[in-house]
């Protein structure tokens, strides 16, 4: 079906959003230009490429990019694509280099996308101003950082960067609990990838109506999930349905008009916690803070999951940083960074990697279940049977807070939320 | 006199690699389990040059208790992700002994695996191939050889993997 032909406005009501929103790769190839290809995208956390010249690759929407450190100390994202005959320049997850050079025919690049140098320059015509910058490696137009976490925008005007207070909070509160006040992405990677359309995974963050069912398999006999650390007395109940309210509603949601949103504090997230470990974080922390700082700090769990829509998400208890990339509208890559507390015991991190690669890895206990269904949505809405999703659960329990909504824990405000912003992003 | 110089014989060992192959694909899990010592592990690294399971993340991990969690789960009737369950088929070869203590107390073994899977599925079933490098370190017990360590090393550790739930 033609763009043209796309009735953006009605695809999204409510409480409800079409099944061509999920399974049409028209509808796909307008989101990557309209919201993919103009929103502020998370591209990676500084820590990521420490010295100058070092790199990664990765993507924004279809573009390929590379997130670098400048030889001036300074972070680049520059479009992974010669300036000369377009061949990509990197073709590593990461690497640290000199300058750039395209293999293709030995054309060179500053770090940050200024052409270096070209073999045999002579051979190009007095019509050829090499300097300018399209015979570099285009940088992409609009960057912008909070506390490490690098944004980019493709596109070179737009609304400026903005994220609510809250949602810089969450950042806030992660940093906060490194001794150092620092954090880094140093742990490696889980990489998993579904066949399922990206907002799929998007709206399962802050859905907390699907773990007593998608996640049943991870429960014993006594509805708890098994113990998440090796300082946990006993696992997360995972069913918690007194009078027909879940426990989960108490953990209740914010959702903002831009798309994102957070959900927390989780039950039990006050329980005082105890051990030889948590004692030592305890005591670094207290070589930096006074005694009452500490204990702001850690009491400090008030959020669980956050979303930055479109493409980036913070979880708090398991300190991890999840990245969204659409393939295709039926194909998604989902890649998950562990955060490490700087100054914190390298015992701590080493318990929230066992803990990552039991929940998040591609072969994790959690992760499979949910990637099972983000595939079972979109093989189901192949059916013509019927035209909605439904997203109405706790509509009717939404109420105003600071800039945006609040509603109980399993309702599927984050989703409304997100639906809206899409539809914003897509109608014009 | 001349000391004598025996290798290990390794037809006992590729026996056992066999048994432990043909566990997996019969999804006797609770025995492939006890093959392990008790404080046994199993480590399928994330990346070709991972120095270690602590300081990053692993596509898995596992100790006892986590093999225990692990396998109780895929026994559990809503397990999703396996419902209908995956059907595997493995190829253990090119096992040569690495390192052999000299009491004939334990041994690190080497060896090549293809698995094939194949999960009835709608609208398509999953098809896959997994190829790798193992090692085992294999330790003699009174009931014959134990597994101190498995690392199951995937060729293609570090690509983006889709939802597995299998031991390779």
């Amino acid at each position: 079906m033609s763009r043209e032909s796309i009735p953006i406005a009605s695809l999204v009501q409510q409480d409800r959003v079409h099944r061509r929103v999920f399974e049409d790769p028209a509808v796909f190839d307008l989101e990557m230009e309209r919201i993919f290809g103009r929103a502020f995208l998370y591209v990676g956390h500084e820590s990521e490429v420490p010295a100058p010249g070092d790199f990664v690759t990765r993507y924004l929407g279809r573009n390929p990019v590379i997130l670098c450190r400048h030889q001036d100390g300074t972070i680049n994202v520059l479009h992974n694509r010669c300036g000369h005959r377009g061949a990509l320049v990197c073709n590593e997850a990461r690497g640290h280099v000199r300058r750039f050079r395209c293999p293709y025919h030995g054309w060179s690049f500053e770090t940050n996308g200024a052409l270096h140098a070209i073999p045999a320059r002579a051979g190009y015509g007095a019509g050829f101003d090499l300097g300018a910058p399209e015979f570099g490696m285009m940088r992409v137009p609009r960057l912008a950082q909070y506390r490490g976490f690098v944004f980019a925008s493709l596109a070179a005007e737009g609304e400026a960067f903005a994220l609510p207070a809250m949602m810089r909070r969450c950042i806030d509160t992660v940093i906060e609990r490194a001794p150092d006040g620092a954090i880094e992405l140093a742990g490696g990677v889980h990489r998993y990838e579904f066949r399922g359309n990206w907002k799929a995974q998007v709206e399962n963050i802050l859905d907390h109506y699907h773990p007593a069912f998608s996640h049943e398999s991870t429960a014993g006999g006594d509805g708890r999930q098994f113990r998440r650390s090796a300082g946990e007395d006993e696992g997360t109940p995972i069913y918690d349905d007194a009078g027909g309210v879940s426990g989960w509603d108490r953990a209740e949601i914010v959702a903002f008009p831009a798309g994102h949103g957070l959900q927390g504090p989780m039950p039990g997230a006050d329980k005082p916690k105890g051990g030889a470990l948590y004692e030592r974080y305890r005591a670094a922390l207290l070589a930096r803070h006074a005694p009452e700082r500490v204990a702001e700090i850690l009491g400090n769990e008030w959020f669980h999951n956050a979303v930055f829509y479109p493409n980036m998400f913070i979880q708090l208890r398991a300190l991890f940083v999840r990245v969204v990339r659409p393939i295709a509208v039926d194909h998604t890559e989902v890649c998950v960074y562990p955060i490490r507390l700087k100054g914190a015991p390298d015992e701590m991190f080493h318990s929230q990697i066992r803990f990552l690669n039991l929940t998040h890895a591609a072969g994790s206990l959690i992760q499979t279940d949910d990637m099972e269904m983000f595939r079972r949505v979109q093989a189901g809405l192949a059916s013509e049977g019927a035209e909605w999703v439904v997203l109405g659960r706790g509509l009717d329990a939404e109420r105003p807070e600071q800039d945006g909504r609040r509603a109980p824990g399993t309702s599927e405000l984050s989703m409304r939320a997100q639906y809206a912003a899409w539809k914003r992003y897509m109608a014009e | 006199m001349m000391p004598e110089i025996r290798a290990p014989d390794i037809r006992p060992i590729e026996e056992f690699l066999l048994h432990e192959a043909h566990l997996l694909d019969d999804r006797r899990f609770e025995e492939w389990m006890e093959l392990f010592t008790p404080d046994g592990y199993y480590w399928a690294p994330a990346s070709l040059d991972q120095p270690d399971p602590l300081n990053s993340v692993s596509l898995i991990y596992d100790d006892r208790a986590a093999m225990e969690t692990r396998i109780r789960r895929l026994r559990h009737p809503r397990i999703h992700s396996q419902t209908p369950p995956s059907r595997t088929a493995r190829l253990v070869a090119n096992a040569v002994i690495e390192a052999a203590e000299p009491d004939g107390s334990a041994c690190v073994v080497r060896s090549k695996f293809i698995i094939y899977e194949y999960r009835p599925s709608i609208p398509e079933a999953l098809e896959r191939v997994f190829g790798g490098t193992y090692r085992h370190r294999l330790v003699a017990a009174p009931q014959g050889f134990r597994i101190a360590w498995k690392k199951a090393i995937l060729a293609n550790c570090d690509a983006r993997l889709g939802a597995f739930a299998i031991y390779f």
